[in-house]
């Protein structure tokens, strides 16, 4: 019985406060998460809904597609349908991410209605080299505008080229071919998992 | 009461210049060092530290005389702890941007040797106005010397310092030559050398002083 | 075999291409304070790899076992911590009792490391890459152990020779130390994009 006694004199305050500083965590955590919620949808849906512009709201597809990555894992993704202001479809957007440089990069991709050709795609995150890699994140920089209108199909990288030409070709930053190889790679991964299982369930043509 | 005073602004100045903890006393090197990219990220971090340390410096002084001595420690890392996860939340929801930037090292405050350093050495054995003079002294000191390692980086590398809010806007842009072109300031290395060099300088200073 | 593969290159990669010191800034203060000493430096590695190979399978398994199935997502660093102060703790009482040359040649160092950011860091980078199995989780957290070893190590010998070197007064002491430490890394980006 001491001991037990013992243990409490000792121990009370650490007790105490853990469920004190429980029930601070659980208040902040009620009052903000739906704010950080809405953050990361309103950003998903800023860079989707700025390629996809006829797009005025995007809902989810049901299951979730699984894609197998390039280092050999399974990844459920969730594939958004963008539908214009008549409630069709005016593009498809969909979250992913690969290896790059120095660490993951984080890609939104848009897609058009008919699956044929890319809308483009933003950086949700990445971390690759200030300079040279990172150029991939300029909106609207020569590599990200390569992508708009190229077909939904398997891209190539090239280290020279013409990059106004809009085409499967993909000419690489310099100084950056690891990551413009990243960016293809992913591109490549996912849009054509994506396109064969979306024409599965039948919602391509 | 005059006595008690002149110790609360004592402890608040220590931390600015004679004990700054980056500069003076060396520690906190991984924020220091990894968030210094921008002026922004600077910013936020150093708000984040004095915020978790005020806080921190606050409790613990209050409950300073119920403290058993071996479970110390572990109170420190508690209540560190539970109030990182509180400016977690706060940045995710109020500053996705700066958030998704600074990524983990927002929870590495936790292992922010300043924090714990200043529980244990003023917190633990001080009322609570001194704690809070000192977590502010010693939050300053350390958002100050981030700022300037901030600002010299980030205008070397890329010859401007950026703001984003809802929209970005440039606070100063320097003219475009080579010289503040400097990606290497941008990673790893220029973060380095720059507070090598800074301390150096420091140490220089007050030599020449004494 | 693409497993092994796979375990293969990502230890590696966190090793020596992603080491946690030189690119990520991780464990900056062990890695600038006790690397006067080659000895030291070498013990002060091996107990941050014990312990972070140890920290990163609980976490993960912590992290998937019970934070994730019960949506306790906002207690993770605070289970985090305790899970690898209470670690530390455990660890040195048990090397102190059983293995007591072991504890001589590392143990003094494990009640400084609980708050060394490359273990929380560690684990936290595991949980960030969404690391989904148990072997990966062991590998990558040994790997980093082994990278923060051979960065210390490094910085080590180079510092006891800086002794004997004639370093101009200002520079002495900390700031000759971050400088070394940003040639090391630059070094050290030789490796970037090797391993992707």
């Amino acid at each position: 019985m001491s001991k037990l006694r013992f243990f409490w004199e000792q121990s009370w305050l650490l007790l105490v406060s853990s469920l004190i500083f429980g029930v601070l965590l659980a208040m902040a955590d009620a009052a903000l998460a739906p704010r950080i919620k809405r953050n990361e949808t309103e950003k998903f849906t800023r860079l989707a809904g700025g390629m996809l512009p006829e797009a005025v709201r995007f809902e989810p597809v049901e299951p979730k597609i699984a894609v197998t990555a390039s280092n050999g894992k399974t990844v459920e993704v969730e594939v958004y349908r963008g539908l214009d202001e008549q409630g069709r479809t005016a593009g498809w957007a969909f979250a992913c991410e690969g290896g790059g440089f120095s660490d993951k990069i984080k890609l939104v991709v848009g897609v058009d209605g008919r699956f044929e050709k890319l809308a483009g795609f933003g950086v949700l995150s990445s971390n690759e080299t200030p300079g040279f890699g990172d150029k991939i994140t300029i909106p609207g920089g020569f590599f990200q505008k390569q992508f708009v209108g190229a077909p939904a199909d398997k891209l190539t990288l090239v280290k020279a080229g013409r990059p106004e030409q809009i085409d499967a070709e993909i000419v690489a930053i310099t100084g950056a071919t690891v990551t413009s190889q990243a960016v293809v790679d992913i591109l490549n991964t996912y849009v054509l998992a994506i396109r064969s299982a979306l024409k599965e369930q039948g919602l391509l043509n | 009461m005059a006595e008690n005073q002149t110790s609360v602004g004592k402890s608040f100045l220590a931390g600015l210049w004679d004990e700054n903890p980056v500069l003076r006393l060396i520690l906190g090197m991984c924020p220091t060092l990894a968030v210094t990219t921008s002026l922004q990220a600077a910013l936020t971090m150093g708000a984040s530290v004095i915020f978790v340390l005020i806080c921190s410096n606050l409790v613990v002084s209050a409950m300073r005389n119920l403290l058993k001595p071996h479970l110390r420690i572990l109170m420190f890392t508690l209540t560190i702890a539970a109030f990182v996860t509180i400016a977690d939340l706060f940045l995710k929801a109020y500053q996705p941007e700066m958030s998704a930037k600074l990524g983990p090292y927002i929870p590495l405050i936790i292992v922010n040797c300043i924090i714990i350093c200043r529980a244990e050495a003023c917190a633990s054995k001080n009322g609570l106005l001194v704690s809070l003079a000192d977590a502010l002294g010693m939050g300053l000191g350390f958002t100050g010397a981030l700022t300037v390692l901030a600002v010299i980086r980030e205008l070397l590398a890329t010859g401007q310092i950026v703001f984003t809010f809802s929209r970005s806007f440039t606070l100063i842009r320097l003219p475009d030559v080579p010289l503040f072109r400097m990606a290497g300031m941008a990673m790893p290395v220029g973060a380095f050398l720059t507070l090598g060099l800074m301390l150096g300088l420091v140490k220089l200073l007050t030599t020449k002083r004494a | 075999m693409q497993t092994l593969e796979s375990l293969l290159l990502g230890f590696i990669g966190i090793m020596i291409v992603n080491n946690l010191v030189f690119t990520k800034f991780l464990g900056t203060c062990p890695y600038l304070g006790v690397s006067g000493r080659i000895d030291t430096a070498f013990g002060m590695g091996c107990a941050v790899t014990f312990v972070v190979t140890l920290a990163g399978a609980l976490t993960w398994t912590l992290d998937y076992l019970v934070l994730i199935p019960c949506g306790l997502d906002v207690m993770r660093y605070v289970c985090y911590i305790l899970v690898i102060a209470a670690m530390v703790q455990l660890v040195e009482m048990y090397v102190h009792k059983f293995f007591p040359v072991l504890y001589e040649s590392f143990g003094i160092f494990l009640p400084l490391i609980s708050t060394n950011c490359a273990i929380l860091g560690m684990c936290l980078f595991i949980n960030l890459w969404g690391i989904d199995n148990l072997p990966e989780a062991v590998v990558l957290s040994a790997g980093a152990g082994l990278g923060f070893t051979l960065a210390i190590c490094i910085m080590a010998g180079i510092r006891e020779n800086l002794e004997l070197a004639d370093v101009p007064a200002a520079l002495r002491g900390a700031p000759i130390t971050l400088i070394t430490a940003g040639l090391l890394t630059l070094a050290f980006m030789g490796f970037a994009g090797m391993i992707r």
